[in-house]
């Protein structure tokens, strides 16, 4: 099956007058695989709402093409948009008119069945909120009404920037509860950039992580967060007081790997894989009682990948993400670019 | 046609339109109610008695008056008024009016004020004004319309659902300018009515005949016209400048402020015909059907006379709404969404 959304190669500049052009996408390549929860992520700034306003059709992009559904946009959007439905950035909406009537207005204009109305008032949970106007509403019924144009048209491709944004816990359970509804019951396939780590990695079946308008790196959720996690082992044993002893076993097999004695456990980084360490522990005639590849969260796989990990005392500024350089091929997984000294050893 | 009648809803359901709905109603039915009230078919007999005595009372009061009423040759033999029997009219008067006339005695007329509302001249200039509030009041709304749209973010989600931005522009312009119609027609048609009405109850209609209705609605198709000219320019101008303030600041700092410095620099540049570099001139030429401006500039001898036709205002004022309207649609096709 072909994906959904596929984007080579684009391009934004935005011209300023008497400062430099910034590049606020960079050959950016994404690929979205039907009926799956795609995370979207990245640093602020690194251009997620560029890539999903160009793709569309709501700003014009200097160079590269975007497909969605097969079909070539911005030119053949009009064909395709009302399989589309999307939140683009905390919309906003005339302020004097009620919930309800900005969804009617919407429905009308595009022939959707009116008491869809309803029903997406009612799924987003704005039913008793819809008759008083959109000024009146908190960021968090804002963005619900948001998520109920979106979900209109009855899409076939969601696309969402920031959709929790706002929302409260219950919003944003239900939230993810619906999303994966639509994608793995009604085979909707769902895009959403957002900042909520824990919640893309409960969410998201693949995702892209991008910086300063380029990817990273891609794939599914679950393999991206193993591919960085092999990187640290956690090794009991049935005697304490064999600890030191393990750790020095180790380290003198191979001099790059690093073992640290913590409380009653040693944590192991650097090692090729779990079997060597029993085996290289074996071999000095220690026998382990535990050993726990330790799956790092999304977080500090995000912000390893991005460059971003706060060092104490400084701010990490916007725009200080990685680059990935120009020719580099789309880092496939598992291969972690962070760890150039794991790299090198292979 | 969904989103045409989607806009049209869109602008209906303004809370601004309802505002300004209310208030044209009101400003027709309160002129209206004023002609009714001033206009009479002429005075009663009680008020021509009443007049009568207080006119009757204010000669009492006035010596000369009673000097002249009292002397039948009171003319004849006082100099001063030799002047009053030189006047053609001074042997069809009787001498009772003579006093009245040339002493300067009171008449009921002079107490008794009356004013009789002639549809037939007075009718079309009122038609004209409400034809022309409609239209200001359209090219209002149309341009707070779109421009409250740009800056609530409004119309950048209506760009996520029709990619297609010429045919959002179109909805919106159509949109507006079929609003500004039926709202001109059926001002129109109220004042008329109501106008009508006066006139036949408290009033003269006097005759339409078939010049009159021909004239009457030439003018008024042509301020109609213009009245969709200026929504056309309200929508462009907020299209462009993205912010009603923006549209309604342009519109009116040039028809106040604008007009103001080019008709001062005119006079002060040797120039004949100054009054054509002010749009009102050419608003008016085009209302009117015809205007003639006059240079005096050799002291009056020859006079040179500048006439423009409405088809020259036409010209001039429809190549500004083009202009503008093309560059609205060009930046919306061109320009990002922000
Ligand atoms: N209208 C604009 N004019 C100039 N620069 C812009 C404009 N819009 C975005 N940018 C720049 O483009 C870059 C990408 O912005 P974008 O909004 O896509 O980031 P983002 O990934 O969505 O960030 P966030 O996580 O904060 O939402 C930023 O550096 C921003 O400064
Ligand atoms: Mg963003």
């Amino acid at each position: 099956m072909p994906p959904i959304i596929e984007i080579q190669g684009l391009r934004k500049t935005y011209r300023r007058s008497f400062r430099q052009p910034h590049n606020a996408l960079d050959g950016l390549d994404l690929e979205v695989a039907a009926g799956q929860v795609h995370g979207f992520l990245g640093p602020n700034g690194s251009g997620k709402t560029t890539t999903l306003r160009a793709l569309l059709g709501l700003i014009r992009v200097d160079g590269g093409t975007m497909r969605i559904f097969g079909e070539e946009v911005p030119q053949r959007l009009p064909q395709v948009v009302s399989r589309i439905g999307a939140v683009v950035e905390s919309p906003q909406f005339f302020k004097h008119f009620s919930g309800r009537l900005t969804l009617q207005l919407l429905a009308e204009s595009a022939g959707v069945p009116k008491d869809r109305v309803e029903a997406v008032l009612e799924q987003v949970g704005l039913r008793d909120a819809a008759k008083a106007s959109v000024k009146g509403y908190s960021l968090g019924m804002r963005q619900r009404l948001a998520v109920a144009q979106a979900l209109l048209k009855q899409p076939q491709l969601l696309i969402l920037d920031e959709p929790a944004n706002g929302l409260d816990p219950a919003g944003i359970h239900h939230m993810r509860e619906l999303l994966q509804w639509l994608a793995h019951e009604q085979g909707v396939t769902v895009v959403v950039s957002s900042h909520l780590l824990s919640e893309v990695q409960q969410l998201c079946d693949s995702m892209t992580i991008v910086s300063r308008g380029r990817r990273i790196v891609d794939g599914s959720v679950a393999e991206i967060i193993a591919g960085h996690s092999g990187a640290s082992l956690s090794v009991r044993f049935p005697d304490a007081a064999s600890l030191p002893e393990a750790a020095e076993a180790l380290t003198a097999a191979k001099p790059t790997v690093g073992a640290v004695v913590e409380r009653d456990r040693l944590v192991v980084t650097g090692a090729p894989e779990a079997a060597w360490v029993t085996q290289t522990l074996a071999e000095a005639g220690i026998y382990l009682s535990e050993l726990v590849t330790q799956t790092k969260n999304l977080e500090s796989v995000f912000l390893e990948l991005t460059g971003t990990a706060p060092a104490p005392g400084q701010t990490v500024q916007i725009g200080q993400s990685v680059a990935v350089p120009e020719t580099a091929a789309p880092i496939e997984v598992p291969v972690t670019v962070a760890n150039e000294a794991e790299e090198a050893q292979r | 046609m969904n989103l045409f009648k989607a806009e049209l809803r869109r602008i209906v359901r303004r809370r601004l339109s309802l505002i300004f709905g209310i208030l044209a109603l009101a400003g027709v039915v309160v002129l209206s109610g004023f002609i009714w009230a001033i206009s009479s078919q002429g005075p009663s007999e009680a008020e021509l008695a009443e007049a009568q005595e207080m006119a009757d009372d204010w000669n009492m009061e006035n010596p000369d008056y009673v000097d002249c009423i009292g002397e039948e040759d009171y003319f004849e033999d006082n100099e001063f008024y030799e002047w009053a029997l030189t006047d053609p009219e001074y042997e069809e008067l009787s001498h009772q009016e003579r006093c009245e006339a040339y002493v300067g005695g009171s008449r009921a007329s002079d107490y008794v004020w009356t004013y009789t509302f002639d549809f037939e001249s007075e009718g079309p200039s009122m038609l004209l004004g409400v034809v022309i509030v409609a239209g200001l009041i359209m090219m209002m709304l149309a341009s707070s319309a779109i421009g409250a749209e740009w800056s609530s973010g409004g119309m950048s989600n209506l760009m996520v659902w029709h990619p297609n931005r010429m045919q959002v522009w179109g909805a919106k312009l159509g949109a507006a300018l079929a609003l500004c119609a039926v709202a001109m027609i059926a001002l129109a048609a109220l004042a008329f009515g109501l106008l009508f009405l006066t006139a036949a109850v408290r009033g003269e209609v006097g005759t339409l005949d078939g010049p009159w209705w021909e004239e009457t609605l030439e003018v008024l198709l042509r301020t109609g016209v213009l009245a969709l000219g200026m929504t056309t320019l309200g929508a462009s101008l907020a299209m462009l400048g993205r912010h009603t303030a923006i549209a309604g600041g342009v519109i009116a700092g040039y028809l106040i402020i604008g007009d103001l410095i080019v008709q001062m620099a005119s006079m002060a540049m040797p120039m004949p015909f100054p009054e054509r570099l002010s749009l009102y001139t050419w608003v008016i030429a085009w209302i009117s059907g015809r205007i003639e401006l006059t240079d005096w500039s050799d002291m009056g001898m020859n006079p040179d006379v500048m006439v423009i036709t409405w088809g020259d205002a036409g010209l001039l004022l429809g190549g500004i709404v083009l202009l503008f309207g093309a560059l609205a649609t060009w930046s919306f096709h061109r320009r990002d969404a922000a």
